[in-house]
C-alpha cells in the first residue's frame, strides 16, 4: 500500500542540527514527490532553548503547518527531557526514536525549579508507544564521536526504519553539507545503519 | 516548436523566503531596515539572492522606514522590514506617510511574533492599520507570502498608501511549496505621479480650508485619502486574495494567516471566508458569509481586531469570548480550535513536571563577564535590549531594571536625577542598542549634566537576532573600512568625560574599570570588547573541568548562567557540577568565582 503521509515531530536544542535534519528529510519527500510543510519553532535555540520542528508529508496538501497532538507518527529526539515534552502528542501506535543526550535547564541548575525525581530514559521507555533509545556514549570510539552527529545518526536510523534507500539519503547528505563534513556526516551515517539495525533486529529498546 | 515563456518551478521556500521572492517579482528598488525576529531573513535573502535590489540595515526601524519612503517619493518600489516592536519606534515616520502621496509602492514587512516564541511582548501589527487608516495584508503560507507581496505593491500604488504585509513567527518559520517563474527577469518599476507629498497635516489643511479653490499650487496638496481607502474597502469585496468558501450552513468562519489553515484541517465541513486583506475589510463577503450560516466565528491570531471591526459593521460574530486572548492563549493551534468546535476531541495533556528552559547567555559571552562583576559589587544597573538581558531573568539576578531598546542609558540617568545621584545607578547597553537610539540618551546626559556611568558591550554585531551588522562592525552590506563608526570616537566627540575600553576576557581590568567609573564624580563610560563568540565562532582556549574530589557544590559558578556549567546528576544517583566540554569554550571566567580552586584548564 503506497504510504499517503505521514506526520513527524522533530525536537531537541538549539545547537543539535535539527534545522539540517528537516532540511534533509524535506529533500527526500521531494524527490518522492510528496507534498511538504515544515514549521520550525526555534525559540532562544541558540542559547540553550528548545528546538522543535513539525514536518509533514502528504500525497494530498498539507494543510496545518502544526501537528496536532495526538496525530505524531514519529517523534524523533536528539534531547531527552524535549522527548518527554513531546510525547503526548504521538499516536498510539506512533513511534519515538530518542537520544539519552541531555542539556540541563538553567532553573534546575540554579535550583530555581526541581528536576524529575524519576529516569527520564526510564520514563520514555515506559511509554506505551514503540520505543527505539539511542545512547551516544555507548557508541563513541577515541577515532569517532557521533555524539556530534546525531543528526545523521537519527537520520539513517529512520531511514533504516521505514525501508527506504540508504544511496538516495547519503546522496542528499552529500549534495547538502559543505564539503568538508562530507566525509565526517557519511561515516556517521553509517554508523547510523549500524546502530539501527542491531536495535530493530534484536528488537532490543536500548 | 511552441515556446513556453514562462518556466514554473516549485521550489521549497519558508515566508521570509518567499516575501523576498515576491519584492523582486514586484520588481522592487529599495529595500531597508531593521532586524527583528521573526522577520529579519527577509532583508538577508533579498540581499542574497538578488543583487538588483539595494538593501541597507539602517541605524533603526524608523531611520529605515524613512529611507523607503524617500525611496518611495522617488518614483521606486520600496519596502522597509522590521518587527512590530521596530514599528513601535518607527510609528512617527509611518504616521507621516499614511494618508499622503505614494509615487513608488511603499510596503512595511513587519513580524509579528505571534506565540512570543523569540521572547517578544504581545503585540500586534494590524493596530497601526486602524490608528493610520492603512491597509493590512497576511498571508497564509509561503506560496501566498509571495504573491500577496506583489498584490502589496499594486494597492500600495493604486489607492496611494503605504501598506503593511504582517507577518508572524509561524509564516516566517515554514517552508512550503511556492510556485516560482524561473525565466523571469528583474524589472524595476518607476511611477512619478505626484509631485509632492506632504505628511496629513499639510493635505488636511489644503483639504478643509480651501475647499472652493482650483489653483493647482493648492490641488497639487490636496489628497483626499479617506476616499482612497472607501474605494479599496468597496473593490476588496472582488479581489481573489480574499475568498469567500460556501461549503455547510452549521459554521462559518472568517480567518487570515495560518490559522485559515487550522481552521481547513480541524473543520473541514465549515464555510470560511479566507481574507488576504485584513484592513479595510470585505463588508459584502462577511455579510454573505453571516446569512449563509447559523454561527459565525472569527479566528485570528493576535488581538481580537478583525473581531471589533467585524462587529463595528453590525455583523454578530463569535471571537474572544469563546477563544480567550493572551494570557489564556498564546497563538491559535488547530488543537485549540478541535476542543472548542468539534464535539468528542480528545485533550491531550503534556507530562507535568518537565523542567522548563529559561535563555542562556552562550558561554564565553562577554555579557556574563559583566553580569557577574555587577552583582558581586552589588552594583545596580538597568539593561537594555541585548543578549545581556538573560541577565535580569530570576536564575542570573544582575540587573533591577530592564524596558525597551537602547533605553538603558536615559533609564539609570533619569533614576540618578531622582535619587540625587547619591548611588551611580549604571546603564548596560550592547552596541546595537547604543546606534539604534540609545546614543540618544548618552547625549542627553552629556548636556543635562549627568554622572551616570554606561557600560557599552562591543561584540561588532546585532547579536541577538544572528549576527547582522551595525555602524560599529567591520563587515555589511554596504561595507567600507573608512566609513566604520568608532564608539569611543563618539562617546568622546558629545563629551563623555571618562572613557575607558577594555577586553572582556581580561577580568581584573574590567572589575577595575567598572569599578573606577562608577566611583568617577563625573559621567563616565565603559566600553567592553569582544567579539560574539556565536557569530564570530571564536578560537576556543583551553577547555575547563571541575574536580570533583575539590568542588564543595557552593554552586557559585552554575549561578553565573554560563550554558556550559550544568548540574547532572551521575550514574550513583548523585548530583555533579560538571563543565560541558563541547559547549566551554575556556574564557576562564567560571574560576573567578570558585574559592577552592577546583576548576582547572
Amino acid at each position: 500500500m503506497q504510504d499517503t503521509g505521514k506526520n513527524i515531530m522533530i525536537a531537541g536544542v538549539g545547537g543539535q542540527g535539527i534545522l539540517l535534519f528537516s532540511n534533509l528529510l524535506s529533500k527526500f519527500y521531494t524527490k518522492l514527490g510528496y507534498e511538504l510543510k515544515i514549521s520550525d519553532v526555534i525559540g532562544l535555540g541558540q542559547r540553550g532553548g528548545g528546538v522543535e520542528s513539525h514536518f509533514r508529508y502528504s500525497i494530498n496538501p498539507v494543510l496545518s503547518p502544526f501537528i496536532k497532538a495526538g496525530d505524531v507518527d514519529f517523534l524523533i529526539s536528539f534531547e531527552q527531557t524535549e522527548t518527554l515534552r513531546y510525547l503526548h502528542c504521538l499516536k498510539d501506535d506512533g513511534v519515538i526514536f530518542s537520544s539519552t543526550f541531555e542539556l540541563s535547564t538553567s532553573s534546575v541548575n540554579t535550583r530555581i525549579e526541581q528536576d524529575m525525581p524519576e529516569s527520564k530514559t526510564e520514563l520514555i521507555k515506559n511509554s506505551k508507544n514503540k520505543t527505539f533509545i539511542v545512547d551516544p556514549e555507548k557508541y563513541k570510539s577515541s577515532e569517532f564521536d557521533i555524539s556530534k552527529m546525531m543528526n545523521i545518526v537519527m537520520l539513517a536510523f529512520y531511514a533504516e526504519y521505514r525501508g527506504y534507500s540508504h544511496d538516495e539519503m547519503i546522496q542528499i547528505v552529500r549534495e547538502s553539507v559543505p564539503a568538508k563534513f562530507v566525509e565526517g556526516n557519511i561515516k556517521a551515517y553509517m554508523a547510523g545503519i549500524q546502530i539501527a539495525q542491531s536495535k530493530i533486529e534484536s528488537k532490543s529498546l536500548i | 516548436m511552441e515556446i513556453e515563456d514562462k518556466v514554473a518551478v516549485k521550489k521549497m521556500m519558508n515566508g521570509n523566503e518567499a516575501v523576498a521572492r515576491g519584492a523582486f517579482e514586484a520588481g522592487l528598488k529599495v529595500a531597508s531596515g531593521f532586524p527583528g525576529t521573526p522577520s529579519t531573513e527577509v532583508m538577508e535573502y533579498t540581499q542574497q539572492k538578488y543583487p538588483e535590489i539595494y538593501c541597507e540595515w539602517s541605524t533603526n526601524e524608523k531611520v529605515g522606514l524613512e529611507v523607503a519612503i524617500g525611496a518611495s517619493f522617488a518614483g521606486y518600489r520600496s519596502m522597509a522590514i522590521m518587527k512590530t516592536v521596530g514599528l513601535h519606534v518607527a510609528a512617527d515616520a509611518l504616521g507621516g506617510a499614511a494618508g499622503s502621496q505614494i509615487n513608488g509602492g511603499l510596503v512595511l514587512v513587519v513580524g509579528d511574533d505571534v506565540g512570543r516564541t523569540a521572547g517578544d511582548d504581545y503585540n500586534d501589527v494590524r493596530h497601526y492599520g486602524n490608528m493610520f487608516n492603512i491597509p493590512v495584508l497576511e498571508p497564509s503560507d509561503s506560496q501566498d507570502a509571495k504573491d500577496l507581496m506583489v498584490k502589496a505593491f499594486e494597492i500600495s500604488e493604486e489607492y496611494s498608501t503605504p501598506v503593511i504585509l504582517k507577518i508572524t513567527s509561524v509564516i516566517c518559520k515554514t517552508t512550503s511549496a511556492v510556485v516560482v517563474d524561473e525565466s523571469l527577469t528583474y524589472k524595476v518599476q518607476c511611477r512619478e505621479k505626484y509631485p509632492v507629498s506632504f505628511s496629513k497635516v499639510i493635505m488636511t489643511t489644503m483639504m478643509m480650508n480651501a475647499k472652493g479653490s482650483e489653483h493647482p499650487k493648492l490641488t497639487k496638496c490636496f489628497h483626499d485619502f479617506p476616499a482612497h481607502m472607501k474605494r479599496l474597502a468597496v473593490d476588496s469585496n472582488n479581489f481573489d486574495i480574499n475568498r469567500l468558501e460556501l461549503k455547510g450552513t452549521k459554521i462559518g468562519v472568517i480567518t487570515s494567516g495560518t490559522p485559515y489553515y487550522y481552521v481547513k484541517e480541524v473543520l473541514p465541513e465549515a464555510s470560511v471566508l479566507k481574507l488576504g486583506l485584513i484592513m479595510p475589510l470585505p463588508e459584502m463577503l462577511i455579510r454573505e458569509l453571516a446569512v449563509h450560516v447559523d454561527q459565525l466565528y472569527v479566528i485570528e491570531d493576535g488581538h481580537d481586531i478583525m473581531e471589533k471591526n467585524i462587529k463595528d459593521l453590525g455583523v454578530s460574530v463569535v471571537g474572544k469570548e469563546l477563544f480567550p486572548k493572551f494570557p489564556e492563549m498564546m497563538r491559535f493551534t488547530p488543537d485549540i480550535i478541535e476542543e472548542k468546535l468539534v464535539a468528542g476531541a480528545q485533550v491531550r495533556k503534556e507530562m507535568s513536571g518537565i523542567p522548563f528552559r529559561l535563555p542562556v547567555s552562550c558561554a564565553g559571552c562577554s555579557h556574563l563577564f559583566i553580569s557577574q562583576i555587577l552583582k558581586k559589587h552589588k552594583i545596580k544597573a538597568a539593561a537594555d535590549v541585548t543578549c545581556g538581558l538573560i541577565g535580569c531573568f530570576p536564575h542570573m539576578e544582575s540587573y533591577q531594571l530592564q524596558k525597551c531598546m537602547g533605553s538603558s542609558i536615559a533609564l539609570a540617568h533619569g533614576y540618578n536625577v531622582a535619587t540625587d545621584h547619591k548611588e551611580n545607578f549604571v546603564a548596560m547597553i550592547g552596541d546595537g542598542g547604543f546606534w539604534a537610539t540609545g546614543i540618544n540618551g548618552l547625549m542627553n546626559l552629556i548636556f543635562n549634566d549627568s554622572q551616570s556611568t554606561t557600560i557599552i558591550v562591543d561584540n561588532s554585531c546585532l547579536a541577538m537576532t544572528g549576527g547582522q551588522h551595525i555602524a560599529s562592525s567591520d563587515f555589511g552590506f554596504n561595507y567600507k573600512p573608512e566609513n566604520k563608526l568608532e564608539i569611543a570616537k563618539i562617546c568622546e566627540a558629545v563629551g563623555v568625560k571618562d572613557i575607558v575600553t577594555v577586553d572582556a576576557y581580561e577580568y581584573e581590568h574590567l572589575e577595575k574599570a567598572i569599578l573606577n567609573a562608577v566611583q568617577a564624580p563625573t559621567n563616565s563610560v565603559v566600553i567592553v570588547q569582544k567579539p560574539c563568540v556565536t557569530k564570530f565562532k571564536l578560537p576556543k582556549g583551553n577547555v575547563h573541568f571541575i574536580d570533583q574530589d575539590l568542588c564543595t557544590q557552593c554552586r557559585k559558578c552554575i549561578n553565573i548562567g554560563c550554558l556550559a556549567i550544568e548540574s547532572k546528576k551521575g550514574a550513583d544517583g548523585k548530583v555533579k557540577i560538571v563543565i560541558n566540554e563541547d559547549l566551554c569554550v575556556g574564557c576562564g571566567l567560571c574560576t573567578t568565582t570558585c574559592k577552592f580552586n577546583a576548576i582547572k584548564s
